[in-house]
């Protein structure tokens, strides 16, 4: 349905987005996963036909969407990371609004509206004023704006940044809904890596403007087969000890967690008794030992040598 | 098109405070500035001569005869007349001798000059009078039929302008209302063309660009609200003065009508530019209001035409259409112009607005935010 031919973006001397190559297919939910600074908002931009690449191409089922936007705008719903609401009129006014310049027909736009309130739950509330709302409620009534011309393609960049957890699922519930039930493409930006994984059947890793991995989530889990994740709940840590465990041939990666270190070692390797050895000599108690299985942070990590929200 | 006007004005609706205080404001300081001018001037007077009560009498009745002057002396205790001066309550104060008087004052500000041109004519002719009754046998009579020549002289100088019509008196206090009242305009003017600014940093303004309205709309749209509240917001305040405060607005208001049009595009484009200019919407709250109040004094607009004279402050005023608007509307209001001699300022209006229109929009446009 979409897809993406070495996109690229540059400001000036800076590159932002390199060589972007992804697609999603009609009803497929998507993720665009990477930290702050990745170059995912950028490369939304771009497909939305909002900003024009340095080089490369978007094409709707084949088609440029660059040489004519008018394509991709008709049936595109695009929900931005800020709250692009006027803060001083209602809900209903608001999307009234959304409706009317969506080309919204006359005789459908209340019943599109009262759907669209329904949808995300403040039909109660759709008289009051946006700047009254909570964080979540006003991040709801962003989405609802963008799906009132029943778009076939949603693309969500970020829509549950600054929101309490229950706003959050609320949310995360209604794009499943919209994906499942009326097949709406998905394109789901985010840097909250359990976001994705609950929602998107394929994921694409961005970091530094370039897409490291792509694939399913056992597709991208599958980069870690051959390592093991290791949790280690410590009474204390120290530098040496992180480093005499960081020597041992066989860990690839040791992180620091709030109670202890997380050790990705290469699968099937014993490296417990050199763990209780160098734990003894510095005098470290391990509390819990635990095998875990790998996550995309994992892979982010093993890829990047990063955490997401590094 | 009509939905982004639309949603502007339900804006405008949903807090129209900022609107009716504007205009609260315009009327508030014309008649805080005006109100010396509306107003005969009250001038106090004293003697400490011996006969100081006779003196005062005398004077202050031949000084009062006669109101076109907008002058009104006024006797007073002589340190009551001195102290204001000092305190800055009065501009000046006339102290009376048996036929010579002293101007008391603290400055030199353009009220003094103009009172004693009056003061001084009223005591020559006193002074004629005079000398010429002392001589005679019948003073009472001869009196009587010198003020009498006087006021019906057989030879008299009649004033009119270059087109032969009667030369018509200029009153400050309606081209100072006119002045605030386009002072007033051109805030809420600029406020409203910084929607534009606000709703690309907050992102609304990207969802209407993927909607089917075309940018050409989108601009259109808010520079056309910008318009009609600039307007509404004038023309509200010029109605006001004329119908409640019964300001003399001339006899043209539908001339008055265009040139407000004319002035309030031009302004709009001017905030464009200065929207195009700046980098973000607070910026723009931070400049703009520290500008605009320097414009209608660089264009002379609080001063009487021909007081402002240095070249570069004339040609930076000239770039700016409050100095053209205030032009037009001073000769339909107060010469009587008819639109064929208000087609100049007219058109330079018109092309600052184009010039500043295509400017500003192109800035804002590459602006990224």
């Amino acid at each position: 349905m979409i897809e993406t031919i070495q996109l690229s973006k540059a400001f000036k001397e800076r590159t932002v987005v390199e060589d972007v190559d992804l697609y999603l297919d009609k009803g497929e939910s998507v993720g665009l996963l990477g930290p702050n600074g990745a170059g995912k908002s950028t490369t939304i931009s771009m497909i939305s036909s909002l900003l024009k690449p340095t080089s490369g191409d978007v094409k709707l089922d084949g088609k440029s969407v660059i040489s004519d936007p008018g394509n991709i705008r008709k049936v595109l719903g695009v929900v931005p990371q800020e709250i692009a609401l006027y803060q001083e009129l209602t809900a209903y006014e608001n999307l009234k609004f959304f409706g009317r310049i969506y080309r919204v027909p006359k005789g459908q736009l209340e019943s599109r509206i009262q759907e669209t309130l329904e949808l995300v739950g403040l039909k109660d509330r759709q008289k009051d004023i946006i700047k009254t709302f909570s964080g979540g409620m006003k991040r709801r009534i962003n989405i609802a704006s963008a799906l009132l011309h029943n778009p076939k393609i949603l693309i969500l960049d970020e829509p549950t940044v600054g929101i309490d957890p229950q706003s959050r699922n609320y949310i995360l519930d209604m794009i499943r809904q919209l994906n499942e039930s009326n097949g709406t493409t998905v394109l789901y930006t985010s840097h909250y890596m359990e976001e994705v994984e609950q929602l998107c059947n394929r994921v694409y890793i961005m970091d530094h403007g370039k897409v490291i991995a792509s694939g399913s989530h056992s597709e991208l889990l599958s980069i870690l087969s051959n390592e093991d994740t290791m949790k280690v709940q410590l009474n204390q840590m120290n530098e040496d000890f992180i480093k005499a465990i960081q020597d041992i041939d066989v860990v690839r990666q040791v992180e620091e967690t709030g109670d202890g270190i997380k050790i990705i070692a290469k699968k099937s390797a014993n490296i417990i008794s050199s763990l209780v050895k160098f734990a003894d000599q510095q005098n470290i108690q391990i509390l819990n030992f635990q095998m875990e299985n790998p996550s995309l942070e994992d892979v982010f990590l093993h890829l990047t040598g990063r955490t997401l929200r590094d | 098109m009509i939905s982004v006007f639309l949603a502007q004005l339900a804006k405008e609706r949903r807090n129209p405070l900022l609107i009716i205080v504007f205009i609260a404001a315009s009327i508030g300081v014309t008649l805080i500035f005006t109100g010396g001018t509306q107003s005969p001037e009250s001038i106090s007077i004293f003697s400490e001569e011996d006969h100081a009560q006779a003196i005062e009498e005398k004077w202050e009745r031949l000084l009062n005869e006669g109101d076109e002057n907008n002058l009104h002396f006024v006797t007073t205790t002589p340190e009551e007349a001195k102290e204001d001066v000092q305190q800055g309550r009065s501009d000046l104060a006339v102290r009376l001798f048996e036929n010579d008087y002293q101007l008391i004052k603290s400055s030199n500000i353009p009220t003094v000059p103009y009172v004693d041109q009056h003061v001084r004519k009223v005591f020559e002719k006193e002074a004629f009078i005079s000398t010429a009754v002392e001589q005679s046998e019948d003073p009472e009579g001869l009196r009587a039929e010198i003020t009498t020549k006087l006021d019906d002289p057989p030879m008299e100088m009649e004033v009119a302008s270059l087109a032969g019509d009667e030369l018509s008196n200029y009153d400050m206090g309606t081209q100072l209302m006119f002045a605030f009242t386009l002072l007033i305009a051109m805030f809420i003017i600029g406020f409203r063309v910084n929607n534009i600014m606000k709703d690309k940093v907050y992102g609304l303004w990207d969802r209407m660009i993927l909607s089917p309205v075309s940018k050409t709309g989108m601009y259109t749209a808010y520079i056309t609200y910008a318009c009609f509240i600039g307007f509404v917001q004038t023309m509200s305040a010029i109605l006001i003065f004329k119908y409640v405060l019964n300001y003399d607005v001339g006899e043209r208001l539908g001339l008055l009508i265009v040139i407000i049009a004319f002035f309030t595009f031009s302004m709009v484009s001017i905030a464009t530019l200065f929207t195009g200019i700046v980098k973000n919407p607070e910026q723009f709250y931070a400049i703009y209001p520290s500008v605009i109040p320097i414009i209608p004094l660089i264009s002379g607009a609080y001063m009487m035409p021909g007081t402002l004279n240095n070249p570069v402050l004339t040609f930076i005023g000239d770039l700016f259409p409050v100095s053209h608007a205030m032009d037009a509307i001073i000769n339909v209001v107060i010469y009587d112009a008819n639109w064929q001699e208000i087609i100049q300022p007219l058109v330079l209006m018109t092309l600052i607005g184009v010039v500043a229109m295509g400017i500003g929009v192109n800035l804002v446009e590459r602006r990224t935010y």
